[in-house]
Parts: C-alpha cells; structure tokens; sequence
C-alpha cells in the first residue's frame, strides 16, 4: 500500500568502469590474451598514487602467476578494462608476462596400457 | 435750487449712482449663488472622496485576497506538478539503476569482446541520466535510493565524476583512507555531480576541473576548481541561497531551460547534514566548491555496518572488486607467510567482523546514533508529508 519512495537499494557499481580506464580507448582484445600469465616484477615497489584498481592487481600478482583472466574475476571488471590497467603496469616495468604453457601432448594409450600392465606383472 | 436740477452733472451722478447701486445688487445676487453652488460642490466633492477612500479599501482587501489566492493556486500547482514529477522520475530514476545494474553485467559478460567500448559509452550516457532523474526526484521531495556498502571518499569521487558528460576533464588530487557511511554515499555523489557538471559547464573545454580531497578537524572537505570565468555577485547570491537549502524551492522558478544543480545540492546537504558552498574563487581564477562532509558521515571502516544479510550478497558478489579476497588466493605455489599485504588484508578483515569488540569500531558506532536519529526524524517527516499526500501517489504507483 505505501508508496515506493524511490528508498530502492542501488546495487549497481559505484565507480563505472569508464572511470576506471579514464576514456581512454582499450587495447586490442588479444593483447596480452586471457590465458597470459602476469607476475609482479622482482624487487619493485608500488607507486605512490595507485588507484585502488591497480593496487589490487599489484596485490594479486605479488604472490605468483596469475591469468589475465582471472585477475579480470578477482577484481570483477571486465577483461578489456583490466588489460588496460595491465598494460599501464607493465609499461611501467611492474609487471612480467609469460606465455600460458603449451599444451600437454596426450601420451598414447596403447603405451599407457602397457606400462599398466607391466605393472601390474611387477606386484 | 433750479441750478440744481437743471444742472445735467447731478443727473448724471444720480444716474451713475443708480446704476451702481443696481450692479452692486446683482454682484451681491451672484455671489450668493455662487457661494451656494460652492457648497453644493464642496459637498459633492466630500462624498465622492468618501466613496473613493472606501473603494480604496475595499480594492486593498481584494488585492490581498487576491494576492493570497494565487499564491494558494501557485503552491497548489507546485505541489501538484511536484508530485506528479516525483512519481515520474522516481520511476525513471529506478529504471535508469535498472539498466546500470544490467550493464555491469553485460560489461563483464563481454569484457573481452569488441562491443565493451560501445557499451562503457552506453553505461557513460546511462549515468548521466540517472543523475538527472535522481536530482529531479530529490527536488520534487523524493528520496535517493540507497546503498548497501560504505564507499572510500575516493571511489565516491570516482562515483561523481562518472555522472557528467566531460569526465575526463576532472581529476582527483588526493586518496584517503576516509570512508563515508553507506546511507549518506548516494548523496554526497549525487552532489558532488552537480558541482562538476556545473564547473565543467561554464568553463572552457580545455580546461581542467579538480577535486582535491582534505582532511579538515571535523570531517573531509572535497573541493571542486573549476578554469572558467566564475560568477557575478548576483549569481552568487542566488547561488548561496539555493545552497543553504533552508527554503522550499520553487521547481518552476529555476529558469527555463531550469537549473537543478544548486538546489538540488542545497536540498540534499540540509537533508543528510553536510555542507555545500561555492562562494569562492579557484587557483585558477573560476568557482571554488567545496563539500564539507562532517565526522558523522564519515568512519574508518570499508564494511557497512552489519545489516549484511549473507543470502543476499551472494548475487552481488562482483561488487568487491576493490578487495580481493585474501582466503580464495588463487595462487597455489606461494605460501601466505611470504606475502605482507596480504596478511594486513586479513587482519582488516578480522577487525570488521569483530567490530562489536574492538574500540576503534565502537566509537563510529557512537557516532551513529547521532545520523539515525536525524534520520529517524527526517523519516517521519517524511512519513506524515507522504500520509497527507497518500492518494497522489498511491495512484502514480499503481499506474505503473
């Protein structure tokens, strides 16, 4: 019966992500791609005007690799942002960047099966 | 004595003299007459000032009615096109966080895509207008919607200067540590908008506007400097009364095309008890608008105070961006002891879930009661304003 007085919570992000990159245009999607490990640098110390964002990453990867992808997760943004903020950091010389690991090649199963059975021939 | 009579000089004097006395007779006649047409017209004459002095009168005690009925039409349709602007806006203003709230899905869904730009774009002009219905809807006596979660004067910074068209223009000088409690986020940002949108307004493209972020001995100032032309002492006046917001504020007598800003920030810091100002002059020759948020706004702590209902924050998950959770570190390899930040991390956390313990939390507390009250009796002002106008609303609503 009482009138909605417009007191709705507002759940929606409070710094937009438009903020965030500063209107800068984004970089291209595959650069660095989703699957690119990202660490911090050996031996460098965070800047002193860091934006929360970036203070986040710097938080992230100070512990070890971690995929842009998940960064993009741990800090609920969307990945091109994040590429944006990544890049800002490396070109600062912050951050290294490897290549995710190739692939294992699937060992094939006939030799698997024999190692099984020899194996098994051993116990 | 026959000399006498026949001397033609005494017929003439006897004549004349005769003639004399007949004109005196006549003059005496007029005289009179005159005198009493005077009378008559001095009579006329006080009667008709008699009669002008009662319409005199009679036409002041028309005018006051007069006077007071129009002003009892104008407020009537003041009130009328308030409310029927209120439940509009509060309408739209709901929409417009609808939509804010989709997009950030939406951004995140595609973040990796090539429609993100296209979309932050959309998301840029969505901001904007949710600023301009919520700033509509205050004036109108509605109310903001509130947030969940206290916000960093910084992010709340942030927050504002995502609202208006030239963002990139401004910048923000200092962080703070200082965060302002969840109820009052929503307004501070919504002022903080209007400042920057009005700074950014009148003053040259090119130009910079800045928000510098001071700590004062009782609270936190945000001060807005703006390169333009800044403003006339008349402007200023007007400027300064529309910021005390100690008035109603007419919605039709803000110009036309009409300026909210002004008074939706005076509205706004009277309601939640901060202050706005703009009455100097910026480094850079233009406005100097300052925000000064006072310790009762304001509290140490990231968290909001403990209404966090754990079922519900499931959804909004995304939301701590800013904070990384220290437990669900992704990277296997490394051990906690080796990572400072991280265990800092962890020991804020420990004092926000312990806050009912620890004194430092405590004292905001105390510092709460202070807000709920006010807030309690802005409520029910707001609750017996809303009683009388019911079945205004009532209907809006149900319209929908």
């Amino acid at each position: 019966m009482s009138p909605r007085y417009g007191g709705d919570t507002v759940t929606s992000r409070i710094v937009r992500s438009y903020v965030i990159t500063g209107g800068r245009s984004l970089p291209s999607a595959g650069e660095p791609a989703l699957h690119t490990l990202i660490t911090l640098a050996p031996g460098r110390k965070p800047p002193l005007r860091q934006s929360p964002e970036s203070r986040a990453i710097w938080q992230l990867c100070s512990g070890g690799y971690l995929s842009v992808a998940e960064i993009a997760a741990h800090l609920a943004l969307p990945a091109g942002v994040v590429r944006l903020l990544l890049t800002d950091l490396s070109e600062q010389g912050h951050l290294l960047r490897r290549a995710a690991p190739p692939r294992a090649e699937p060992a094939e199963r006939d030799l698997l099966e024999k190692v099984l059975d020899g194996l098994r021939a051993l116990v | 004595m026959t000399s006498a009579i026949e001397d033609p000089l005494a017929w003439v004097l006897l004549v004349s003299a005769v003639v004399a006395f007949l004109v005196v007779m006549r003059a005496r006649g007029t005289h009179k007459e005159l005198r009493r047409k005077n009378a008559a017209l001095r009579r006329d004459l006080e009667s008709a000032r008699g009669e002008l002095g009662h319409l005199r009168a009679d036409r002041g005690a028309r005018d006051v009615r007069h006077a007071e009925e129009l002003a009892e039409v104008r407020a009537d349709a003041e009130w009328a096109t308030k409310s029927v602007l209120k439940s509009a806006m509060g309408t739209l203003s709901s929409l417009a966080e609808e939509q804010q709230v989709l997009l950030d899905r939406l951004l995140r869904k595609y973040g990796d895509s090539e429609v993100l730009a296209d979309l932050m774009a959309v998301d840029h002009t969505g901001s904007q207008f949710s600023r301009r219905t919520k700033g509509i809807s205050v004036l109108c006596g509605g109310w903001l919607g509130r947030r969940e979660e206290n916000a960093s004067v910084y992010d709340l910074a942030r927050s504002a200067q995502g609202r208006i068209r030239d963002f990139d223009r401004v910048g923000i000088h200092a962080q703070s540590g200082v965060h302002v409690v969840s109820k009052a986020v929503e307004p501070i940002a919504v002022v903080l908008a209007e400042l920057l949108d009005n700074a950014t307004k009148y003053s040259a493209p090119g130009t910079p506007v800045e928000i510098n972020i001071q700590t004062v001995p009782r609270g936190v100032c945000l001060i807005v400097d703006d390169a333009g032309v800044g403003m006339s002492q008349e402007v200023k006046d007007r400027s300064s009364a529309l910021l005390a917001g100690d008035g109603p504020v007419a919605i039709t007598a803000l110009g036309d095309p009409p300026r909210f800003g002004f008074a939706v920030c005076g509205l706004l810091a009277s309601r939640y008890g901060f202050s706005v100002s703009a009455d100097s002059v910026s480094p850079y020759g233009g406005v100097r608008a300052v925000v000064r948020i006072p310790q009762t706004l304001l509290t140490a702590d990231a968290t909001p105070p403990p209404v966090a209902e754990g079922g519900h924050r499931g959804h909004g998950a995304p939301r701590r961006a800013a904070t990384p959770l220290p437990g669900a570190s992704p990277v296997a390899g490394t051990t906690a002891g080796g990572l400072p930040r991280r265990r800092r991390r962890e020991t804020t956390a420990a004092v926000a879930m312990s806050d009912a313990h620890t004194p430092v939390p405590a004292e905001a507390d105390r510092a709460e009661p202070a807000g709920a009250v006010s807030a309690s009796r802005i409520g029910a002002f707001a609750r017996g304003t809303r009683r009388g106008r019911i079945s205004n609303n009532a209907e809006g609503h149900k319209e929908q």
